[in-house]
């Protein structure tokens, strides 16, 4: 068989319950059951977002409220102007986008290498350094931030200046490899059958070569995934950014939102139109990385 | 495939990244660079940017910049800042951590400077210069004063047949009126905020002055805010809390002020900054009540918060304290003020007639604020113990107001803990 | 085990040189990725650990050696004991609540419908939005007097109940907030794990006769191992150190009632200025977090389809 069109392991089922005949009733419908289920669901899960946006168009004085007024009486999206002038965003979104292309791209290159090797090459030591670099993630970051600091620091004296504190080569350099990417990527690589990975290496393909060909088209659904949640940790980072940053041109997004955050009070209609706009780019990454999240059958040369 | 997409991209950061570097030239012959660390928003961003202009078209030889942040996370920035040897030349910081950073060397004791006659030190407000001196070290140049009193909403009062708050009225008063105020439909007649934090504390605190008592003994050694007086204070606000049921304890600390400008709640001790937000209630404002029997009168709190100056060496730190000296002249302060809001943090200029009136008329209010002012008697002890202490405290006043402890054994425990604090340092 | 020795495909076992060879590529392969995460991943997890051992307030540069005090004060500290109880509660709550929410989800979402995309762009928007944002929402829903989920609760006659304002129920609420906040993440991480069952084994068993039902049981779940292991051990990691949730909504009240371990060391190091005991802390946490990993992994071992 080999289908060109998206399958899905409910397609299949569909032809096949086509067959019996009272469930066949169910899809004379316009639309499917699904669709019943899914929208509250939804629904629920973006309720923040959906308070953000109604947030978003009101006034100060209506976003002073207890209970929230929900709807605002005349949607002001003026906000969004005001918001976008109260800081220099232009800037701080090139350097969002410069800071995440780079942690991604060296995320999507360093993980699949190291992920591939821990899942499928042995090697003296491979347990050992594997839980080694998890255990990187157990101590928290509150704790870490400071030597951190300074060897970051260390590196912008030593090394090269635009690594260093107070630019956005700092903000990259902590993040161009992550274990929980190598982790991520480990564990969908297990579940590859290795007999095609065995039958290319018969045929002398090389363990790179393998990967290449064989693996990460494979993987299509977990790199892309993988960028996708890189995109989003890099973009919404905000702590370490906080601290290392000190001047307004190497600040990223999140720093900027911290704009609208004062001692006494919040501007909130402000704060969450620039949350809203901020949003945007990342709903454009993911929506282009889920193409991925579909496997097409024909590119896995799998033989019936 | 990936190999080409990996080399494009990585050439593309190189030289995106060294374009973006250009800006931190090194300034070897140029005007001094100062960074002054702040998180002020809206009205008080403006002026402050302004201010920084003008400073900057002045003094030449002096370039100030600023970096905004968020007020609560200066002492991290700080903190990591200075051991990883970049501290900013000024920075904008809570009151509360005076005793704190006190013991960073980096930074400047002020009080050599400050005594000398162009700086007025005597025309700031007494609780604002406690709060700025650690022992015989001054930490800062205060920046912003306020206190407490009570805003209360007219049509709710009017509602419940009460008059509204005069200058001489006692805690008694008050909770009759909490009372009064507190109807079924979710209405409450005052609300405090039950997180535990020093936001709680401090609402206490002038209650336990009030009734004569204070936090710590003279020498700073011991706890004595479990004496008879603090046990007064508190019970005061578990007869209101657990009795009456007229407090609303927010313990996400998160919607006072919105309830308040739903006309929810009728009284809220609070300060000057949250009266912008009642737009929508008709709202009054009046000094704290007194304790019937006790002459410490309508005590209040301040919560100053200080200009830090970090010394970064000869030259910045010079400019450093020029130009927080400049800022926190009377002119300046003046037209600050009147443009933001702000109490005034000189003595001076608060007395000025005209400036009192052009603020009321801004917001009205604001007149009550400055005059109570004169109420600022006492000040938190700047010991560094004082977060735990808090802390402590904090607990024990939660305890009683969810209704889980009295106050005097609530008290004596939170002492013990302070006792403790202060022995083990 | 060495996956070249498998007899299936008649491979002879690899040689010595072999061996040899495919130990340098296997370093070759980690090795970027080791160094960039040893550097600033590893490093700093030792520097903090000399910290533990010194009394530092991080205020100034003197920092005495204090040897294990740090550890012995710890060891009879009440309060890190309660925020020990809470942390395990939680997470306890927190994992298999989410990843069972998450797997529901991702299934009904695993289907070619029309605006499939626009649901599942949902499911990530839902970690794009700050916890900022989460954290007002459910203050509001939870909220005594005005929130929603009381109203519910009382056209069905349940009184009011005080949720994040009392020290019975306000953990509880952390807990459903949480699993709210991560449904995304899981979905996200179940969908890719779904995409990759091959539907031939789906075709061939239906063909047989099998039900959905069984199907479901006895293929995909098998298959959704490795991702089952993953959200285990990443969600277990994220609960043990939750942070974030607690300082913007309780924090650690009421009457430390949500009072976890990082934000007890948090408000150790940057409000009592305790930074050496925050750090011991952080071990013993390190400590509590690598056991439970390593127990994960093993236990899991024969569950989790290895190829």
């Amino acid at each position: 068989m080999s289908h060109t069109t998206e399958i899905t392991a409910d397609t299949v089922l569909d032809d096949a319950v086509d067959d019996l005949p009272a469930a066949s009733r169910a899809r004379r419908l316009p639309f499917s059951l699904w669709h019943l289920v899914l929208i509250p669901l939804t629904f629920v899960l973006i309720a923040p977002l959906v308070w953000m946006l109604l947030t978003s168009l009101q006034t100060h004085a209506e976003a002073t409220h207890f209970p929230p007024v929900l709807v605002p009486e005349h949607p002001r999206f003026q906000n969004y102007a005001d918001a976008w002038a109260a800081a220099p965003f232009g800037h701080f979104l090139l350097n969002s986008l410069i800071v995440t292309l780079v942690v991604l791209v060296s995320n999507l290159v360093v993980c699949s290498l190291a992920g591939y090797a821990f899942a499928r090459v042995q090697f003296l030591g491979r347990g050992a350094l594997f839980l080694t670099l998890m255990a990187t993630l157990m101590v928290p970051f509150q704790v870490t931030m400071i030597p951190v600091f300074l060897i970051v620091k260390w590196f912008g004296d030593n090394v090269w200046d635009a690594l260093g504190i107070d630019h956005i080569g700092a903000l990259m350099l902590p993040n161009l490899a992550t274990a929980f990417g190598i982790f991520f990527l480990r564990q969908f690589f297990q579940t590859i059958p290795v007999e095609l990975e065995e039958a290319a290496r018969v045929d002398g393909t090389s363990r790179l070569g393998v990967l290449f060909k064989i693996v990460l088209p494979l993987s299509l659904p977990a790199m892309s995934t993988l960028a996708a949640l890189t995109v989003l940790t890099s973009w919404n980072d905000f702590m370490w950014p906080l601290i290392v940053v000190t001047s307004t041109d190497q600040m990223t997004i999140p720093l900027g939102l911290s704009y609208f955050q004062g001692a006494h009070n919040t501007q909130w209609p402000l704060l969450m139109a620039a949350n809203v706009m901020s949003l945007v780019p990342m709903l454009v990454v993911f929506l282009v990385a889920q193409k991925y999240f579909v496997q097409s059958v024909a590119s896995t040369g799998l033989k019936g | 495939m990936i190999r080409s997409r990996l080399v494009i991209a990585l050439a593309a950061v190189a030289a995106l990244l060294l374009a973006s570097c250009g800006g931190k030239a090194g300034n070897a012959s140029g005007p001094t660079e100062i960074a002054v660390w702040n998180g002020f928003t809206d009205a008080s961003a403006t002026n402050f940017a302004a201010l920084i202009d003008r400073y900057n078209k002045d003094h030449p030889d002096v370039r100030v910049t600023q970096l905004m942040t968020s007020n609560d996370l200066v002492l991290q920035k700080v903190l990591t800042a200075v051991r990883g040897g970049s501290p900013p030349d000024i920075a904008y910081m809570y009151g509360s951590w005076a005793p704190n950073i006190a013991e960073i060397p980096t930074v400047t004791d002020l009080s050599g400077y400050v005594s000398q006659p162009g700086w007025n030190w005597d025309d700031f407000y007494p609780a604002e210069r406690a709060a700025a001196t650690v022992g015989d070290k001054v930490v800062g140049v205060p920046a912003l004063v306020d206190n407490l009193a009570v805003v209360y909403n007219k049509s709710l009062f009017a509602e419940a047949g009460i008059a509204p708050p005069t200058k001489d009225w006692t805690w008694n008063d008050f909770r009759t009126a909490a009372a009064k105020l507190t109807n079924s439909k979710g209405q409450y007649g005052t609300l405090i905020s039950g997180d535990g934090s020093e936001d709680t504390v401090w609402h206490y605190l002038p209650m336990l002055w009030g009734a004569g008592g204070d936090i710590l003994s003279p020498d700073n050694q011991r706890a004595v805010f479990n004496s008879a007086a603090g046990v007064r204070a508190l019970t005061t606000l578990q007869q209101m809390a657990v009795t009456d049921k007229s407090i609303y304890v927010d313990a996400t600390n998160a919607n006072g002020v919105n309830l308040m400008n739903s006309g929810k709640i009728g009284m809220l001790v609070t300060g000057p900054w949250d009266l912008p937000s009642f737009t929508d209630i008709e709202y009054g404002v009046q000094v704290l009540p007194a304790y019937p029997g006790s002459d410490e009168g309508h005590q209040t709190i301040s919560g100053p918060d200080n200009w830090v100056i970090f010394n970064n060496g000869g030259e910045r730190q010079k400019a450093a304290l020029d130009f927080v000296k400049w800022i926190t002249a009377a002119p300046q302060i003046q037209s600050t003020s009147a443009a933001t809001g702000e109490l005034p943090t000189r003595t001076s200029v608060g007395q000025d007639p005209a400036l009192v009136a052009e603020l009321t008329q801004k917001v009205p209010g604001t007149e009550t604020f400055i005059e109570n002012l004169s109420n600022v008697k006492k000040a938190r002890p700047t010991v560094p113990q004082y977060p735990t202490i808090s802390q402590a405290l904090g607990q024990a006043i939660v305890s009683v107001l969810l209704g889980t402890a009295q106050p005097a054994d609530a008290l004596n425990t939170a002492a013990q803990a302070a006792d403790a604090a202060l022995a083990g340092k | 085990m060495p996956t070249e020795s498998l007899a299936s495909t008649g491979t002879p076992r690899p040689s010595l040189f072999q061996r040899w060879s495919d130990g340098l590529t296997g370093w070759a392969l980690v090795g970027p990725g080791a160094l960039l995460i040893l550097i600033f991943g590893g490093l700093p997890v030792l520097m903090s650990l000399t910290l533990s051992f010194q009394k530092s307030d991080l205020l100034t540069a003197d920092a005495p050696w204090v040897g294990f005090e740090n550890y012995r004060k710890l060891a009879t500290d009440p309060l890190f004991v309660e925020a020990i109880k809470h942390t395990l509660v939680y997470t306890a709550l927190f994992v298999p609540g989410t990843m069972l929410v998450g797997l529901l989800v991702a299934v009904a979402m695993n289907r070619s419908l029309r605006f499939i995309s626009v649901y599942r762009s949902a499911a990530y928007l839902t970690m794009a939005v700050s916890t900022i944002s989460q954290g007002i929402i459910f203050m509001w829903l939870t909220d005594q007097n005005y929130g929603l989920v009381n109203a519910a609760l009382n056209t069905v006659g349940i009184e009011s109940q005080p949720f994040l304002s009392s020290p019975s129920q306000a953990l509880y609420v952390i807990v459903a907030m949480t699993i709210w906040g991560w449904t995304g993440f899981a979905v996200i991480i179940y969908l890719a794990a779904l995409q990759a069952v091959p539907v031939e084994l789906h075709e061939a068993a239906a063909v047989d006769g099998a039900s959905r039902l069984t199907r479901f049981r006895t293929i995909t779940v098998p298959l959704l191992g490795p991702a089952n292991l993953f959200l285990l051990v990443w969600l277990s990691i994220n609960a043990l150190q939750l942070f974030d949730e607690v300082y913007l909504t309780t924090r650690g009240g009421p009457l430390r009632a949500t009072s976890v371990i990082v934000y007890y060391l948090w408000d150790q190091a940057f409000v009592q200025f305790n930074a050496g005991y925050a750090a011991a802390m952080a071990y013993a946490l390190f400590v509590v977090v690598v056991i439970i990993t390593a127990l994960q992994f093993r236990i899991t071992r024969k569950y989790v389809h290895n190829a």
